[in-house]
């Protein structure tokens, strides 16, 4: 059954989520953000679509299927998916209840989503879950701050945010690591803030 | 800092401008009769406010978190360091708003100096 709080919670931002998050945030990220998706390949889960921001950075031709909680992030999303040169379907799906078949997809990607996921390692399981062994998990997100006074500053910052988007202090790669896969790079884009992770399956 | 030369001039800009705007805030409200330490946190406080307020406009062209935790740095800095002054002694507003600025220009050095630090790739990372 869908998390019908986060649900609201997204739902009620979508129509207003670019102008929050788009024209600043998307462009100084985009360069970080077309690296990682380079490694596109094979049959792609990406978690958490959004508005589809991500869309135009993604490599043309692939075979990618998108998911979000919210329908009416999903409904923003439209005209970006139906531009996408390439095979892109997009579902509402809550993480923690994904149909598929274990080890169902080859890749998976996530931007800027388990900072707003409500339980991170239980999502992040059933990521573990549906990926082949020997898959990749590469994230793009921001996260805590292991460094004095950021982290107080993130801790912070929590509070204001965690009601109405985002937390800021999530240890994502704990998480990951918690979740059962093999980290193999963290790449610190700003600070210990903003940052890639790649991860994979154990085969 | 930023090695796009948009981002990094605009990152200095902004947080100059938050420094000097949060400063004169500050010597607007706190007088010589405040006590010192009172001014000083409350003072730290509206600025980290202030700097999250004046981050909205500013996002919009540098970004979210690049932008965010430097506004909100400065904002508090410059608060506090205005906010102490003006509670010890009368100052004339632009003395407040060098000061603010000056607050703004060294906490954006800071964060150049620790991302310069805390940036890369690390293959075996302990957390975050």
């Amino acid at each position: 059954m869908a998390d019908t709080i986060t649900q609201a919670k997204w739902d009620k931002l979508a129509p207003r989520f670019d102008g929050m998050a788009a024209k600043g945030a998307e462009k100084r990220w985009k360069p970080f953000k077309e690296a990682l998706f380079d490694h596109m390949d094979g049959k792609i889960l990406f978690l958490a679509l959004g508005t589809g921001l991500d869309i135009p950075s993604f490599p043309k031709g692939k075979d990618i299927t998108a998911i979000d909680i919210s329908p009416k992030m999903i409904e923003q999303a439209r005209d970006r998916v139906a531009a996408y040169e390439g095979t892109l379907h997009a579902e509402v799906m809550d993480v923690h209840d994904m149909p598929y078949a274990a080890g169902s997809f080859d890749q998976i990607y996530t931007s800027c989503t388990f900072c707003s996921v409500p339980d991170p390692v239980k999502g992040l399981k059933a990521l573990h879950r549906v990926l082949k062994p020997g898959g990749r998990l590469f994230m793009f997100e921001h996260t805590g701050s292991r460094h004095y006074p950021f982290r107080q500053m993130m801790d912070f910052m929590t509070l204001l945010t965690a009601k109405i988007g985002p937390d800021m202090n999530r240890n994502t790669v704990d998480n990951v690591r918690a979740a059962g896969f093999e980290i193999t790079e963290v790449n610190n884009i700003f600070l210990d803030i903003v940052k890639t992770i790649k991860a994979a399956k154990a085969v | 800092m930023d090695h796009r030369i948009f981002y990094a001039v605009g990152d200095f800009v902004a947080n100059l401008l938050i420094g000097l705007v949060a400063g004169t805030v500050a010597w607007a409200i706190v007088s010589p009769a405040w006590n010192m330490w009172v001014a000083m946190f409350a003072m730290m406080a509206l600025g980290m406010v202030l700097g999250l307020v004046l981050y909205v406009p500013v996002g919009i062209k540098l970004g979210a978190m690049e932008a965010m935790i430097p506004a909100m740095y400065t904002g508090m800095w410059a608060g506090m360091v205005v906010g102490m002054m003006s509670a010890m002694m009368e100052m004339p507003m632009h003395h407040a708003m060098e000061m603010g600025a000056a607050c703004g220009i060294a906490e954006i050095i800071f964060i150049w100096i620790a991302n310069t630090i805390l940036r890369g790739v690390t293959r075996q990372p302990e957390a975050g």
